[in-house]
Formats: structure tokens, C-alpha cells, sequence
């Protein structure tokens, strides 16, 4: 199939426009291109490519295959406390070298280095007039890390088509092979010439997700989407790199690190609504989500967007984006253990785990560029900022502990349809 | 008014039949409203015959008549006429001379029925003089058809037609329409529950074979090529499809092309021209075309 049309087809369409009649175009595929930059400053860089393609295959089929290419570098919190005054070492977790941390600064491990691939591959399929039913398959792949799944669903309209319900099921199995091996939980995180214990095997977990949807068109404008979705994951979902420092009640100072650990099984329930709205031009999109976990975590995500269309192209918009994220800790997670004090079953100090409030603002343009073809541009910035523990002891007072997070992510994206 | 469209109930909605442009000819309408089904049919079938009348060679009161008996002088054609010889020109330009509306005159040499009767070269030559579109003079709204030159604005009408009957419909009422004219097509989008119709295009090329199925959510189809009219050659099978620049058939044009396009005119021309480039009629639609269908 010819990706774009030629000179020939392109002067006929135009030599047939000025006849006056009706050309109604025809979609049978899009191709989907994007390249998207991801910065947090000082830590990490990534670069993504993606590349989509939806075809429709005859007899009402769809069919659809995605490939995504990551390369992370970069930095990543490693989890232990700053220490105000002296420079710090940590073995790196293949076990082979270390790397040093300046007083001060977050302990950011930078051997974080990698390369992901994901491939994944749908199907959908019409069950008479009103019901659809869709499959699909994903595979990915990084140095330690390979996640398998499937996924079905089934939908139906009801009421001349203003209202859809889905049923969607997903099966995930992943992977985890860390470098130097997974570390025995709270155990030591030992220097480069000591042989560390390590559990055997690799790492894996199963994520079972279901989500019930309803869609339900309100006016000739509006359109009302709720979804409920149930996750849980069973398996290995401790984050082999990362540690907790001990620290000593009264210094503050570290007097080990140790690997942390997270519980085996997570259920999540996430509750979403979504009201999108279309002015007499523009179009306005809320959206609320809210999650609960077994973990402890609750988090509240809220969402708005705003399609302004521009000049009288009815493809060129400009769509500005505010989201606002709230997380309150999992039961797990600490900043640090005191030294003395009974260690817990479980114990994380990742902050992705901890209090935080998180803003993106972000900036998208669109607009058609030739016949079939839409470029996109979008800017967002996105600023984290974790809640700092208030009774800190010693030194910890004195430290940045857990300084807000920023990214810039930066996205153009080619569609085009033929 | 004598009953001039049939109407028939189908599982979504009605189908309009009626018999114009030399073949049968139908419109599908997804409403369950048979008032405004009924309707829509004979606008369809009024707008075909309109056209089929206006641009008829065998009508002595035709546009194309009056073109032909002007023998020469100059001639103000209506917009309407205007737009089919804008078109005519473009087509011309692009194809580099293989889609000529004057080459209709040729048929005149050449009897495609599957015999062996080929013509004496003096004789396509002498018709070759009356064939090509430099020898006119078209100065939008005048035309200048030399004596005994001919249009033949089949080539573009049927397809015309259809995609006018689209946009006639499309001006009275929302209802998702499907029109077809002898496996020339257009739908105005997908049916009212959003698929695709399912359109059964004959394979002029492969008699043998059932029809093509084909989803289409929207835009048209249109397919040149007739298996039953060839001539044999010395064991070649010369196919019915003359290159107005040499007065004889393709060499190497494939049995039919399907395209398809956002308008029938676009997938017509788009047709045509590919069985023009003979062996090369692939590497044409590959370039030029989005959805095609060739069967060698």
C-alpha cells in the first residue's frame, strides 16, 4: 500500500473538487509515528519511538500492531537518605564497583542504563450490529526485565447507540532478572568485596486487571464515560535497587542500607469518569480518577483539556493540559528505619510509594499537513513534589530529603491515513 | 408518473433499482423511512437520466450532439459541461496523452468481440488524425472541436453521475447512501451503526470467480476492465482498453483494476489510466492510488 499519494492522484483530486461533487474519503489504515524526549533534570533522559499502524482487514475486521522503542539513561533515587556532611559510597547492584554521592545530594544510583522494546498486536472484531469484541497481545523486553500479556474485550450499544458497556480482561505475566541478582529482603547492602546472599531465580508476578465501562452520550454534545477497574498482582513486586537507610535516632546519619521489601500481592480498585463536552467549535474534556490499594495507597488524579480550534482549518488546534495528582503513602513506605527499633514486615522508601502532590501543565498543537496527514506537537512539564517527613531526627533536619522532581517531556507525532 | 424505480426492503433499510447509463443501476438508503427511501430513489434515478441524456452520443438532443454538429465552429458550453472538459483537459495533462476523451472515434476500427479481426494499419491511421486532445481548442467556456472529431464523455460520466447523485442526496437528508452504477460507486460513510457496507464488486476480469467483497466505511470504488471484449492477434489476447497515442490496444494491461478513492471520478480516471500503463499499471496505482485491486 502506497504510504502517500503521488502527484497524479493528488492534481485529479484537486481537477474533480472544482466539479462540484461529493468526495467522501476513505480510511482503511493509519499510520501512527511519534518521537518523544523525557528529561527529568540531573537524573533521567529517555527517548521513545513509537510507530502504529490500525488496517482494516475486510469483513468488518480491524486490526492494529504498535511497536515502541525506549533508551533510558540516566540517574535514579536509590532510596537511601542525603547526609549533610560527608561524601557517601554505595555498591552498585551488580555487585562490581560502587559509585559516590556528594554531601547533601539525594544518593541517586546512575548506573540506570537501558534499552526497552515493545511490541503489541490487536484485533477487533464486530458480533453483529451492536457488539465487538477485541483481542490483543504485548510483549516487552529490557536487559532485566520481560512482560508478556493478553487482553480481551466485549462491547455493546444499547439505546440507538447512546449507550456502550464494556467488559475488558487482562492477563500481564512479568519478569524480573535484576543485575547482580535479587537481594535477600533487608539484607546489607554490602561493599564491592563482601559476596552478597541473593535469592534464588528470577523475579516474577501475574497481573490480573478488569475494568467495566459504561459510555453514555447525554446531549448532542456530551458524552459521560465511568469505569470501574479491578487490578491485583501477585508475585515479586519489590524493587531489587532500591534501599532504606537505617539511621541513628539522635545523628540522623545512616549506619546501613538495606534492600527493602514490599508485600507479594497488591489489589488495586480505581474508580474514572470522564465529561467531554464540544462547544460550538472547541471541545472541553474533564476527567477524575481516584485509586485505592491494599498497600495503603489512595491517590486522586484530576484532568482537564481544552481543543481550541484555530482559523478556519478545521484540523489546527491548540490544547492546553492541567492535570493535578495527589497520593497519600502506602502503609509500607518510610524514608528511613531507626536503628534500634524492630525492623517490619515490609518496608519501602521509594518515593513514587510516599506523599506527594504532583502538577503537569502541557501544550499540545495539531494540525493537517496535506491531504490525510496530521502532525502533532506536544509540550508538558510535570513537577513532583513529595511531602517532607516533619520529625526528621539530626542531620535529616538539615537535609534536602526529598526534593521536588521535574520533567520535561517533549512529543511531535506524524499520522497518516490511507 | 410510471413507476420508473423499484423499491425493495432490504435488512437496514431500501433499495432503490432503476435502469440508466446502459446498465442496472442502484441506490441502497439506510433509513427505515420508506417515504423519504422512495424519494431519495427517483432524485437518484431523475439525476442519472439527466446526465445519461445531456452527455448521450446517440441523442441528437445532447450537449455532445450540438458539440458534434458545431462540425468546427465555436462553441459556449454551460458550467456543468465546462467542468467534465476542465476535468478532461487535467486527465490528458497528467497521463501524458493515455487518457484522451477524443480517442472514442477508434472504436470505429477495432470490434472487441473475442474474434480474430484486426484491423489494417491505414485504417487506424486514417482514424488517428480525429484522435487527440491538442488538436482541440478549449477556452473555458468555448470549444473548438475540429470537423469530424468526437468527445466521448463515457469515460467520465457514469462516474460523474454517481458522485453527483452522492452529493444530490446528501443535500436532502442525513441518511447513509450507498450508490452503484453498474460496479461504479460511492458511499457517503459508514451505515447508520457505524460499519462499513459490504459491497460485492463483480470482477469483470475473472467471470469465474464470486464477486469481490468489499468493506467500504465511506468513499468510492470504481473498476475498468471488460474479460468478454478482446481481440486475438497471432495468439496474443489484445484487451479492449486503445492508447489514444498508437490507435491500438495495451499491450500487457491487466484483465480489470478496482481503485478506490474519495470519489468516483477519482477512482475512474484513476482505473483507467493504470490499464493504460499496461505492464506498468501496478507501479502506477502503487504511486497514485490508496486501496486498489488489479487481476492480470
Amino acid at each position: 500500500m502506497a504510504a502517500t499519494k503521488g502527484t497524479f492522484a493528488k492534481l485529479l483530486a484537486g481537477a474533480c473538487a472544482t466539479l462540484g461533487v461529493a468526495a467522501t474519503p476513505s480510511r482503511a489504515s493509519e499510520v501512527d509515528t511519534a518521537a518523544l524526549a523525557y528529561v527529568e533534570p540531573d537524573r533521567v533522559k529517555a527517548l521513545e519511538m513509537v510507530i502504529a499502524a490500525n488496517h482494516d482487514l475486510g469483513d468488518g475486521l480491524l486490526g492494529r500492531i504498535k511497536f515502541v522503542y525506549d533508551a533510558l539513561t540516566g540517574a535514579s533515587a536509590n532510596g537511601a537518605v542525603p547526609v549533610y556532611d560527608a561524601v557517601q559510597t554505595f555498591t552498585r547492584p551488580s555487585g562490581r564497583g560502587t559509585y559516590r554521592i556528594q554531601p547533601g545530594d539525594t544518593p541517586l544510583d546512575d548506573t540506570f542504563r537501558d534499552a526497552r522494546g515493545a511490541l503489541s498486536a490487536g484485533l477487533t472484531k464486530p458480533l453483529g450490529r451492536l457488539t465487538k469484541l477485541d483481542f490483543g497481545v504485548y510483549g516487552s523486553g529490557e536487559h532485566d526485565y520481560t512482560s508478556l500479556g493478553a487482553n480481551a474485550a466485549l462491547s455493546r450499544d444499547f439505546q440507538k447507540r447512546n449507550r456502550t458497556v464494556s467488559l475488558a480482561l487482562s492477563v500481564n505475566k512479568d519478569t524480573i532478572s535484576p543485575e547482580g541478582g535479587r537481594p535477600i529482603p533487608f539484607a546489607e547492602m554490602l561493599s564491592p568485596s563482601q559476596t552478597p546472599q541473593r535469592l534464588d531465580g528470577d523475579g516474577s508476578k501475574t497481573v490480573l486487571d478488569g475494568i467495566l465501562g459504561v459510555s453514555q452520550v447525554i446531549d448532542r454534545s456530551t458524552v459521560v464515560q465511568v469505569n470501574y477497574s479491578v487490578s491485583v498482582a501477585d508475585g515479586y513486586q519489590t524493587d531489587p535497587y532500591k534501599v532504606v537507610s537505617v539511621v541513628d535516632p539522635v545523628t540522623g546519619l545512616p549506619t546501613a542500607q538495606l534492600y527493602e521489601h514490599r508485600p507479594d500481592k497488591r489489589t488495586k480498585h480505581i474508580v474514572y469518569g470522564l465529561l467531554k463536552r464540544h462547544l460550538s467549535r472547541d471541545v472541553v474534556e474533564l476527567s477524575y480518577r481516584f485509586m485505592s490499594d491494599d498497600w495503603g495507597v489512595t491517590s486522586h488524579t484530576a484532568d482537564a483539556r481544552y481543543r481550541l480550534q484555530l482559523g478556519g482549518d478545521p484540523g489546527t488546534y491548540l490544547q492546553p493540559h492541567l492535570r493535578w495528582y495527589r497520593q497519600e503513602a502506602a502503609d509500607s513506605y518510610t524514608p528511613w528505619l531507626l536503628d534500634g527499633e524492630t525492623l517490619p514486615e515490609f518496608a519501602t522508601a521509594d518515593y513514587r510509594l510516599g506523599p506527594m502532590t504532583a502538577w503537569t501543565y502541557g501544550m499540545k498543537f495539531g494540525r493537517p499537513v496535506g491531504e490525510n496527514r496530521r502532525v502533532t506537537f506536544r509540550l508538558e512539564y510535570y513537577r513532583q513534589t513529595p511531602d517532607n517527613p516533619a520529625d526528621a531526627p539530626g542531620q535529616l533536619a538539615q537535609v534536602d530529603l526529598l526534593p521536588p522532581v521535574s520533567a520535561v517531556f517533549a512529543q511531535v507525532g506524524f499520522t497518516t491515513e490511507f | 408518473m410510471p413507476a420508473l424505480v423499484r423499491m425493495d426492503r432490504t435488512g437496514a433499510g431500501w433499495r432503490g433499482t432503476f435502469s440508466a447509463m446502459a446498465g442496472p443501476c442502484e441506490v441502497l438508503l439506510d433509513t427505515d423511512d420508506s417515504l423519504l427511501a422512495h424519494t431519495l430513489a427517483q432524485l437518484a434515478c431523475a439525476e442519472a437520466r439527466r446526465i445519461e441524456a445531456k452527455f448521450s452520443r446517440y441523442r441528437d438532443d445532447s450537449v455532445l450532439h450540438a458539440i458534434h454538429a458545431a462540425a468546427g465552429a465555436p462553441m459556449r458550453v454551460d458550467d456543468e459541461t465546462a467542468g467534465l472538459l476542465d476535468l478532461a483537459a487535467a486527465c490528458w495533462e497528467l497521463s501524458g496523452g493515455r487518457f484522451d476523451v477524443t480517442s472514442g472515434v477508434l472504436r470505429r476500427a477495432w470490434t472487441f468481440d473475442g474474434g480474430t479481426r484486426v484491423p489494417a494499419d491505414a485504417e487506424v491511421e486514417a482514424l488517428r488524425v480525429l484522435v487527440g486532445w491538442e488538436k482541440l481548442t478549449w477556452r473555458r467556456p468555448e470549444l473548438v472541436l475540429p470537423a469530424g472529431m468526437e468527445l466521448d464523455l463515457g469515460g467520465l460520466g457514469k462516474e460523474y453521475a454517481v458522485d453527483r447523485v452522492v452529493t444530490l442526496l446528501r443535500e436532502e437528508a442525513r441518511v447513509p447512501v450507498l450508490v452503484n452504477f453498474g460496479g461504479d460507486l460511492h458511499a457517503s460513510g459508514p451505515r447508520r451503526d457505524g460499519a462499513p457496507w459490504r459491497v460485492g464488486v463483480e470482477d469483470p476480469g475473472r467471470e469465474d470467480r464470486a464477486a469481490r467483497v468489499i468493506d467500504l466505511a465511506g468513499g468510492a470504488l470504481a473498476t475498468s476492465g471488460d474479460a468478454r471484449r478482446y481481440v486475438m492477434s497471432g495468439g496474443e489476447r489484445l484487451g479492449h482498453i486503445l492508447d489514444p497515442r498508437t490507435g491500438r490496444p495495451v499491450r500487457g494491461a491487466p484483465r480489470s483494476v478496482t481503485v478506490a478513492a474519495d470519489a468516483c471520478v477519482q477512482a475512474g480516471v484513476l482505473a483507467t489510466t493504470a490499464m493504460l500503463h499496461g505492464p506498468g499499471a501496478e507501479a502506477f496505482l502503487q504511486a497514485e492510488a490508496g486501496r486498489w485491486w488489479v487481476t492480470r
